[in-house]
């Protein structure tokens, strides 16, 4: 039943993928005299269909849980709306893509130089050949290892001060939400992608392996973003970072603040913080933001900006006023 | 419920139905070995798919490496190849039943793959790595004896009858590129046009057709003049060539005009189009008795079956994403020097 159901969304989604490419993207490529990217495009583009439908499910799934059983009562949704343009640049996997086909070539062209110097290639899928090189096995290898990685990514958002003033952007949302998680700046964006495809290629990651890790890493983030009450229970927080554990991490004055302490900096999975000491099991409410965007005495009312274009322009002048 | 993609063929069910009675009688009467598969090479999904070749129902599938572009015989016919691109790895699998015989690591991003017509040769295109690269083979194992830097995207090979030169196509530097194999080094270079593709070898040598994936056409080049002396218009997205072993055809595939064509390779002309095609035909292998020509469709997800004796698709086969190479072992033969 369930395999039938995915075989009738894998078959709609190819169909889809199949009329686009030839219909619309196919043409113009061999209009530009572009076709040398023919195939890469045509696979790529199972991912962009991926992405929006991700938002359709996404929408569909957590919307009604927000209105239902809210963990935070608002009066008004009006600070989310600028998140939702956030997630449609972002869960499309435009900086991804874009980046990953950008760095590839300058990875490649590594890998031969090691080669013709004899100098061995990583690739962790092939440590246990008919093990780890199974889909699923490779699929949940690179998922774990991205995951260990992007800890100390998040943590070290937190820990450099100007780094921090990009991270802010993602940290001013005073509405936590469903589209909360793709509210970045789009320098950290950028240094995020490079980071995550790098590693990708020096660890092994196939082009479209790593789009499917993005997809299922961003709808796990919307998750955990989520303004509803939605208990894991004790052990599947333990598995994986629930909206409770993640909003310890937004909480003002216990998550994060600035560069001097915080908790809960698991992107996936909690197993990182349980493992550094750095986990709050701590589920009480409490506003989420900056302490500085709160009115005197708590804070300085400062503004981290309403729009998209003000909420990234303020950081490089934050940024500017740390380093004078 | 209609196929999604129907309006792009319109496959005949009485002749479906014939192919199927043909199958059936077939495997009664023990014509066909029972465990021979159609291989299919899923290069977005790791994977290769198996297929009855007389019921058309896929059987089975098995993992490959990361992205399996292009597969080869090997001389004693003894083990298919399939070249893994992105997992660096060549698996060798039984080319009847594609089940795994054995695993070669290390073997830099096998785009495509080919061995000399005097099998002295085993010669890989890296396309990700804009490289050569050229193993001695001694009928059994493969050294390395030098890795070649070239121009953007090697992707299609094929060789001189003498097994002296190699020919690469070199896709987005525009290029056909010839090495020498004695001394492996690059011997000349020369445009061709727009993202040229697959090469076959006319008989006696004399002219190498190069599919032009960025033009509508098949270039012919005199290579011993290093010249394009003619260019046969065929459709978009010109591809790669299956020989139809009728001693003065040749079929190319047109991955933008979604349409085969067949090329007089005498008189270098085309004599027709194959229509009614699924989007994006690509690799094609012939059946023994020459009356079917099985094509991958890489943008559709499926592979066709096109009955030759009145030119129509008469079957399509679900398979995985971006269906690429396809073998059977019960095949016509393949017009030498052309890759096997």
């Amino acid at each position: 039943m369930i395999n039938e159901i995915i075989n009738h969304l894998e078959d709609g989604i190819a169909a889809l993928q199949t009329l686009l490419y030839v219909d619309a993207v196919q043409p113009l490529l061999f209009r530009l005299g572009l076709m040398g990217y023919d195939e890469d495009t045509y696979d790529a583009l199972y991912w962009v269909i991926v992405g929006v439908l991700q938002i359709v499910v996404m929408y569909a799934l957590l919307r009604p849980l927000e209105a239902l059983i809210p963990a935070e009562p608002w009066r008004d949704r009006r600070e989310t709306r600028v998140d939702v343009i956030y997630t449609w640049i972002a869960k499309l996997g435009v900086f991804n893509i874009a980046f990953f086909f950008l760095l590839q070539p300058v990875f490649d062209h590594l890998q031969s130089l090691m080669a013709i110097h004899n100098v061995p290639n990583i690739e962790l899928d092939a440590l246990w050949p008919g093990v780890t090189d199974q889909p699923l096995a490779s699929f949940l290898i690179y998922l774990v290892v991205l995951d260990f990685a992007g800890y100390w990514y998040h943590r070290w958002q937190h820990r450099f001060g100007v780094w921090w003033e990009l991270h802010a952007v993602h940290h001013s949302q005073r509405q936590m939400s469903l589209w909360s998680d793709d509210r970045n700046h789009v320098l950290d964006t950028v240094i995020q992608a490079a980071f995550f495809a790098g590693l990708s290629l020096f660890i092994g990651v196939e082009p479209g392996q790593y789009v499917m890790l993005t997809a299922v890493g961003n709808l796990l983030q919307s998750v955990q973003h989520v303004n509803a009450r939605l208990p894991f229970g004790p052990v599947l927080e333990r598995v994986l970072v629930s909206p409770a554990f993640h909003r310890r991490h937004h909480a003002i004055g216990y998550g994060h603040e600035g560069t001097r302490y915080g908790c809960n900096f698991g992107v996936l999975l909690p197993w990182w913080d349980m493992l550094f000491g750095t986990a709050s099991w701590n589920a009480t409410l409490e506003p989420t933001g900056i302490r500085d965007q709160l009115a005197p005495p708590a804070g300085g009312q400062r503004s981290y900006g309403e729009g998209w274009w003000s909420q990234q322009t303020y950081a490089i002048a934050r940024i500017v006023e740390r380093l004078r | 419920m209609t196929h999604p993609l129907s309006r792009f063929a319109n496959p005949s069910l009485r002749r479906r139905a014939q192919v199927l009675l043909l199958g059936a009688l077939m495997a009664c009467s023990g014509v066909a070995a029972a465990a021979t598969r159609v291989i299919v090479l899923d290069s977005a999904e790791a994977q290769l798919t198996l297929i009855d070749p007389t019921t058309h129902k896929v059987v089975d599938t098995q993992p490959t490496g990361k992205e399996p572009h292009h597969l080869m015989i090997t001389p004693d016919r003894s083990s298919l190849i399939v070249a893994n691109s992105v997992s660096n790895s060549l698996l060798f699998i039984d080319p009847r039943t594609g089940q795994l015989q054995r695993r070669m690591e290390g073997v830099d991003d096998p785009y495509q793959l080919g061995f000399s017509p005097d099998h002295r040769w085993f010669v890989t295109a890296a396309l990700r790595l804009n490289r050569v690269d050229v193993y001695r083979y001694d009928g059994h194992t493969m050294a390395l004896a030098k890795r070649i830097p070239i121009g953007k995207t090697p992707s299609h090979l094929n060789f001189s009858s003498d097994g002296k030169t190699v020919f690469v196509t070199l896709q987005d530097s525009g290029e056909l590129a010839a090495i020498d194999l004695a001394t492996q080094t690059i011997a000349w270079r020369m445009p061709v046009g727009n993202a040229p593709a697959g090469l076959w070898m006319t008989p006696g040598d004399k002219y190498l057709l190069v599919g032009m994936t960025g033009e509508d056409d098949v270039a012919v080049v005199d290579w011993h003049k290093r010249q394009v002396v003619k260019r046969i218009p065929t459709g978009r997205g010109a591809h790669n060539f299956r020989s139809l072993d009728d001693g003065r055809h040749v079929a190319a595939s047109n991955r933008v005009s979604n349409t085969i064509s067949i090329i007089d390779y005498v008189a270098l002309t085309k004599t027709r189009d194959i229509t009614g095609l699924l989007p994006g035909p690509d690799d094609m292998e012939l059946t023994a008795d020459k009356r079917y020509l099985w094509v991958t469709f890489r943008f559709a997800r499926h592979v066709g079956v096109i009955d030759m004796s009145n030119y129509t698709l008469v079957d399509t086969i679900r398979v995985g994403r971006s269906p690429h190479g396809i073998y059977f072992a019960d095949r016509a033969p393949v017009l030498g020097p052309n890759p096997d």
